[in-house]
């Protein structure tokens, strides 16, 4: 049985640069995602998805399984709690694409997940939140809330 | 599997529900971000829906079947191309709902046949459209039209129907 995936395609008046960026700079990521995406962003690294209230909490956490800036980054997702079972560890791909003279395609597809649980509901409401949330933090610098 | 296709696109816009209603029904406004298309979908349940081409050849007909202005509004689809003409009509349906100074944009494009060919078109169609729609209500500039080959094909051979 193949597990479901979630693929969620948006265009962006910017540049494949800076979406990479936005996606792996906590400096940004903290601006419309409220939470710093931290790692060194090299395949095999942790990266960790971090509260901003100063208690770096990680609600997420998970390893870079593929790296090639600024087009493709393929990242595992997991709860801190159920990370160790690889059942309930799945993985997120970006692929980022120039598009037109100004701007980027960007696809995020989510794969690997458990029909029906928690996670592939969480995802499927929040990836159309945060992408949205980015799209206009590129091209208005203004973050929508969350 | 039994499963029909369907499509489902939710994005968020920093707007009112009047002025995203307005920009899916006023040919005016969708000229502007719908890559040149002029759509009409504002009127009560069963009078037309039309979207035209930019040289005002008709590219999908149908009928508004709910009008709930401005939360819900729901078509039916039928493209004028003529390489799915054939195809029955397939419904669209789109939500509107307040969500802290945002408008949540929900579309579900649905009741196609297995194996549709406007399904995938729709599929690859819609996220470019409503991309286009957010960047020109939050910042005053559609995008780039984002046409396949089999698009760009489909629109001139509209525009050159008598």
């Amino acid at each position: 049985m193949s597990k479901p995936s979630f693929v969620y395609v948006t265009y962006i008046r910017s540049t494949p640069a800076s979406v990479w960026r936005a996606l792996t700079d906590p400096e940004v990521t903290r601006h419309y995602w409220n939470h710093r995406n931290v790692s060194d962003w090299t395949v095999g690294a942790a990266w960790d998805h971090q509260r901003c209230d100063g208690s770096q909490i990680s609600d997420i956490t998970g390893t870079i399984v593929e790296s090639v800036p600024p087009k493709h980054l393929v990242i595992t997702w997991a709860l801190p709690s159920e990370a160790a079972d690889p059942q309930k560890v799945s993985r997120v791909t970006f692929d980022i694409e120039p598009h037109k003279e100004d701007s980027v395609r960007l696809t995020v597809t989510h794969d690997h997940l458990q029909p029906g649980s928690a996670m592939e509901r969480g995802i499927t409401q929040g990836w159309p939140l945060v992408l949205s949330a980015l799209k206009s933090w590129l091209e208005t610098s203004r973050a929508l809330p969350l | 599997m039994n499963d029909k296709p369907k499509f489902v696109y939710v994005v968020y816009i920093a707007s009112t529900p009047e002025k995203v209603w307005q920009a899916l029904t006023d040919a005016d406004m969708t000229e502007q971000y719908w890559f040149g298309f002029r759509v009409s979908a504002g009127g009560k349940v069963g009078s037309p829906f039309t979207a035209k081409s930019p040289g005002g050849k008709d590219f999908d007909k149908g009928v508004v079947l709910e009008s709930d202005p401005p939360r819900r509004l729901s078509y039916s689809w039928h493209p004028q191309y003529d390489d799915v003409r054939h195809e029955r009509p397939s419904r669209v349906t789109f939500d509107l709902a307040p969500f802290k100074d945002q408008v949540r944009l929900t579309i579900v494009h649905d009741d196609f046949d297995h194996g549709s060919k406007v399904f995938a078109s729709i599929s690859r169609g819609w996220p470019a459209v409503l991309s286009s729609l957010k960047s020109f209500l939050e910042t005053g500039r559609a995008l780039e039209p984002s046409w396949s080959d089999e698009d760009r094909k489909r629109v001139a051979d509209a525009e050159a129907r008598a």
